[in-house]
């Protein structure tokens, strides 16, 4: 069965005030809890889609909040709900609509990553003692996301012929595209020397490779087509999505080490390609999760923006900073706008397309490209009209 | 002066024969005792074959660098900054998360071949690590 093109459109977006809660967090406050945040930016979503509260019938909640809380907080008693992170959460919303469960879903998230001290490595990381690495990494001394992206990133250049200049592209240019962007916490531009001289914490990744650690939340309203039609001015469609996983050697890293997810990301790409009719020359704008620079040139490869093997050619000769050849993570991704796991990436799809992107708005964007590879689950999603 | 305890490893039950192989310095990974192809992790079943029945046999300790990294940030006080951290592809297959002992190539350490080795660490505990092949 052909999956219905466009079941599914946006039609409210909501976020929390990311650079006051940075500021106010640094200088010892708490604003607030996940469940907290998540309900601020729901707020602010329900208003932007003008729809009445009681129309919604479905719940998904992000990993960081207990479902049944956020639910009983926004008060909402739904006929279907669940718990995902951002890509999933946008693909199940999409489904339960498709498949009749539900017609209109809130998908909200919340974090107080910052204020609560999560750390992503070491004894006290997320998952703790059960987590897998700590059986066949931490022994020797492998502990943190960012390190087994440092691993991923050696190899990948060397093969790939870059060098830290090539790599340093990634953080640079987004953190152009952060400078015109009021709602990113990181702002001040760099160049390529300024990422060169800066310090590492997993060689060869840089401090500016790394993801920002910020509290703060994030909502979606997602609606059926017809009542997104009908409801909302400015819905954006759903045009088409994929999904590939790699588990064969997980655990000891062979997807992330020598395939860099391309198999993957290819048939991910190939499926969502199928079903919305366009190819990435038909994209506007391409939005990657990056919780680490190294997912973009895998991305860029890996879902057809330029030939395998030549992405260093890309970076540094097509660009993808402002006035570059492809407009990529124009919000300033999570390296400089906001880590919000994913889910500030699909407010920027949602506000291009919109042609609400003040100064960083791409021209006349029709339709933006997001993908994620956390962990060997390749997925991509087309946003249009 | 307080030595740092070496991180422990929290042993699914299939992974507990190979950890008493590192124990005596002999290490053995799992094997398809049908398909003969080898694991790690070990697990119940073979992810080939589906099999069932599996030996443990001593690999030959021949690998190669497929990775590396500096930690410059200390995570874990065994391992103060700056940390290496190597990734090899054993000859029978398996890749493994270790460190390199001894002599460090000059430059890029991808490719290079190495041996497997044992290092007592501070707090008894005996890791399988790698040197340099002669």
């Amino acid at each position: 069965m052909v999956r219905k093109r466009s079941a599914a459109a946006i039609i409210g977006i909501g976020q929390t005030d990311w650079v006051t809660d940075w500021k106010r967090v640094r200088a010892g406050e708490k604003p607030a809890d996940s469940v907290g945040y998540a309900a601020q930016a729901f707020q602010q979503a329900l208003k932007d889609s003008g729809i009445p509260k009681g129309d919604i019938d479905g719940l998904i909640v992000g990993p960081t909040t207990a479902y049944e809380r956020m639910g009983e907080v926004l008060g909402l008693n739904v006929r279907w709900g669940g718990q995902a992170d951002a890509v999933q959460s946008v693909l199940q919303a999409h489904m339960a609509i498709e498949a009749g469960y539900a017609k209109v879903i809130a998908l909200v998230y919340g974090n107080d990553q910052r204020s609560a001290g999560t750390q992503y490595g070491g004894p006290a990381a997320m998952g703790g003692g059960s987590f897998l690495s700590y059986v066949y990494h931490s022994p020797w001394g492998m502990t943190s996301q960012g390190a087994l992206y440092a691993l991923t990133a050696r190899r990948y250049q060397e093969e790939r012929g870059m060098t830290e200049a090539d790599m340093g592209e990634v953080a640079v240019a987004q953190r152009a595209w952060a400078s015109m962007n009021e709602a990113a916490i990181q702002r001040k531009t760099i160049t390529v020397d300024d990422y060169i001289e800066s310090r590492y914490v997993c060689e060869p990744l840089h401090v500016f490779d790394y993801c920002l650690v910020n509290d703060g939340g994030v909502a979606l309203i997602i609606a059926d087509a017809e009542y997104a039609k009908k409801m909302s001015p400015n819905p954006v469609s759903i045009l088409g999505t994929g999904r590939s996983d790699l588990n064969t050697g997980a655990t000891s890293l062979e997807p992330r080490l020598t395939d860099y997810y391309l198999p993957a990301q290819q048939q991910a790409g190939k499926d969502s390609y199928e079903i919305a009719g366009v190819g990435p020359e038909d994209m506007d704008g391409f939005l990657v999760y990056d919780s680490f620079s190294v997912h973009v040139p895998l991305a860029l490869e890996g879902y057809g923006y330029t030939e395998v093997g030549t992405v260093k050619q890309f970076l540094t000769e097509q660009g993808i900073g402002p006035g570059g050849k492809l407009p990529v993570n124009t919000h300033g991704g999570h390296l400089s706008e906001s880590y919000m796991q994913g889910w500030n990436h699909q407010l920027e799809a949602v506000r291009q397309v919109r042609q609400q992107a003040g100064a960083r708005q791409i021209e006349n964007a029709k339709t933006i490209h997001y993908t994620s590879d956390v962990a060997g689950k390749c997925m991509s999603i087309i946003y249009g009209r | 002066m307080e030595i740092a305890p070496t991180p422990q490893p929290v042993p699914l039950v299939y992974d507990i024969p190979f950890w008493e192989s590192v124990k005596n310095k002999d290490m053995q990974l799992q094997r398809c005792a049908d398909c003969a192809e080898w694991r790690y992790p070990a697990g119940p079943i073979c992810s080939q074959c589906n099999s069932e029945n599996a030996v443990w046999e001593r690999v030959s300790g021949e690998a190669e660098i497929l990775s590396w990294v500096v930690f410059h940030k200390t995570y874990l006080p065994a391992y103060p900054a700056p940390h290496k951290v190597i990734a090899v592809r054993l000859s029978e297959g398996p890749i493994m998360i270790s460190n390199l002992e001894g002599k460090e190539p000059e430059g890029s350490w991808i490719g290079e071949r190495v041996s497997l080795c044992y290092s007592e660490m501070p707090d008894g505990m005996i890791l399988p690590r790698f040197a340099l092949s002669e």
